[in-house]
């Protein structure tokens, strides 16, 4: 009981003098535009939050495995919607952030042109090579991929050719290194790599709209972690997204 | 009890590890004989070098193979205008990268063998007559075969596993580049996958046994063959 107590004043003297930084899980995609925000909210004074990227899906797994983060960011909803199913998530924080585009991208070298539209000769461009994409299967920017390219008649046609990146930072760097033709990814991923070019955007009618939501975690004991997702929502955080080429909610 | 998808997976992973292994199997029992035999300066360097694989992470290795071996890398490109063959994104350059992370293993077990051969049953053989050649080929080669076999089947078992440096360098691809190692961690990030996950993962687990169980039990049987004295 004493030991209890002790312990929990303990806790609480360190949470008062020491606030700790909050662990922050994001989608690849947000890779420079969320350690940008970082960087302004310690700049404000705050522990600056440790920031965590991967695909939405490899995320959304080790949360479900109890992963001691604060905050999570999706590129899809469903990923936020499977968390949610399973208590995850605090109910009442989940906010929609932020929206993205998905583009055709070649190597900056490459002449390939290409109107994506609906039956465009995307077989017939990419010859023998692999199309980069994240894997369509289950990581957003492939499944928004698939679903986009599923509606404009084409998927059958590529759908064997292929490379799945874990994450679509991985298909972006298949591409600006040349050694697949052409992929797809966030229009702020093309923005964020100088070795590739935008070929095409795909209509926004193609797939689900692109949001990217926000929400902290049920086992986050942080406030540090709830200060922060507030301030995702700020004018100087939106402005900062809006730099790196997001659209906002 | 496994769907076609995954007998393909396990297919495709057996003939991954086969073919890396077939291919390393002559270099590292050169590699072998070079380390235990050899006297020649920078053996020291050339271990450390076979040995650097199963140090380096395996990211740092599938780059290296990506900078090379990519269509733009120097011995891709020659590859491919000399014998027009591809690696990357194929099921060759997932049999590369398992080749290169089980060569260490392969190296170790092999030299431990080669070492063990009695140099005076090689000696006798040339007293008899024999020639360098002749004495290889019936007395040191047959006195170290278990140890060989156990370092193939050692090997096998690590290019079943490969993960790091394949996933960086052939990236994920059903069919072609996805083993067993890469179609679980692609498993694991579909919801409801779990089953799937738990069933490759048992497979992963017996096959790994069975090889290392394997590889034991050839290299004790080695170690009673060439072993100096209880009755080879």
């Amino acid at each position: 009981m004493a030991l209890a107590v002790a312990f929990g004043l303990a806790n609480a003297a360190r949470a008062a003098a020491d606030p700790r930084a909050p662990i922050v899980l994001a989608a690849a995609s947000l890779q420079e535009s969320l350690t940008a925000v970082a960087d302004a909210w310690a700049r404000l004074g705050h522990p600056r939050p440790i920031l965590s990227f991967a695909a939405s899906s490899a995320l959304a797994r080790q949360i479900d495995a109890g992963a001691p983060a604060d905050l999570f960011v999706s590129a899809d909803e469903e990923w936020m919607d499977y968390l949610a199913q399973h208590n995850r998530l605090r109910p009442g924080t989940r906010v929609s952030l932020l929206t993205n585009r998905l583009v055709l991208i070649a190597p900056a070298a490459s002449r390939i042109r290409l109107a994506v539209a609906p039956g465009f000769p995307l077989a017939r461009a990419l010859g023998p090579g692999r199309l980069a994409m994240a894997d369509p299967d289950s990581v957003p920017a492939g499944k928004y991929g698939r679903e986009a390219l599923t509606a404009l008649g084409v998927w059958s046609r590529v759908e064997r050719q292929v490379a799945r990146g874990e994450n679509v930072r991985a298909a972006l760097a298949l591409v600006a290194r040349g050694e697949a033709p052409l992929g797809i990814v966030f229009a702020t991923d093309a923005l964020a790599s100088p070795a590739v070019r935008v070929v095409g955007l795909f209509p926004a009618t193609s797939h689900a709209p692109i949001r990217y939501p926000v929400a902290r975690l049920a086992r986050s004991d942080n406030p540090e972690g709830e200060a922060f997702r507030r301030f995702l929502l700020s004018p100087q955080a939106r402005a900062t997204f809006r730099r790196f080429g997001f659209g906002l909610r | 009890m496994l769907s076609s998808e995954e007998w393909g997976i396990v297919a495709l992973s057996l003939k991954v590890s086969l073919v890396a292994i077939l291919l390393t199997l002559p270099i590292a029992y050169g590699l072998a004989w070079q380390l235990a035999r050899g006297r020649f300066p920078g053996k020291v360097l050339l271990d450390a070098l076979v040995h650097l694989p199963l140090v380096v992470p395996p990211v740092v290795t599938g780059w290296l193979l990506l900078i090379l071996f990519g269509a733009n890398g120097p011995v891709g490109r020659w590859l491919e205008a000399a014998f027009g063959i591809t690696v990357m994104f194929r099921w060759t350059g997932a049999a590369l990268a398992s080749a290169i992370m089980a060569l260490p293993l392969m190296v170790r077990a092999m030299r431990l063998s080669i070492e063990g051969v009695d140099r005076r049953l090689e000696a006798a053989a040339r007293t008899l007559g024999a020639g360098p050649w002749q004495t290889f080929r019936s007395v040191s080669l047959p006195l170290s075969l278990p140890g060989v076999l156990a370092g193939a089947v050692l090997g096998f078992a690590r290019s079943l596993g490969e993960f790091g440096a394949t996933i960086t360098f052939v990236s994920n691809i059903p069919g072609e580049t996805r083993t067993l190692p890469l179609a679980i961690y692609a498993a694991l990030q579909l919801p409801g996958g779990d089953a799937m996950v738990a069933r490759l993962a048992g497979i992963s687990i017996a096959l790994s046994l069975l090889a290392l169980i394997l590889s034991e039990s050839l290299a004790r049987r080695g170690h009673r063959h060439a072993g100096g004295g209880d009755g080879a």
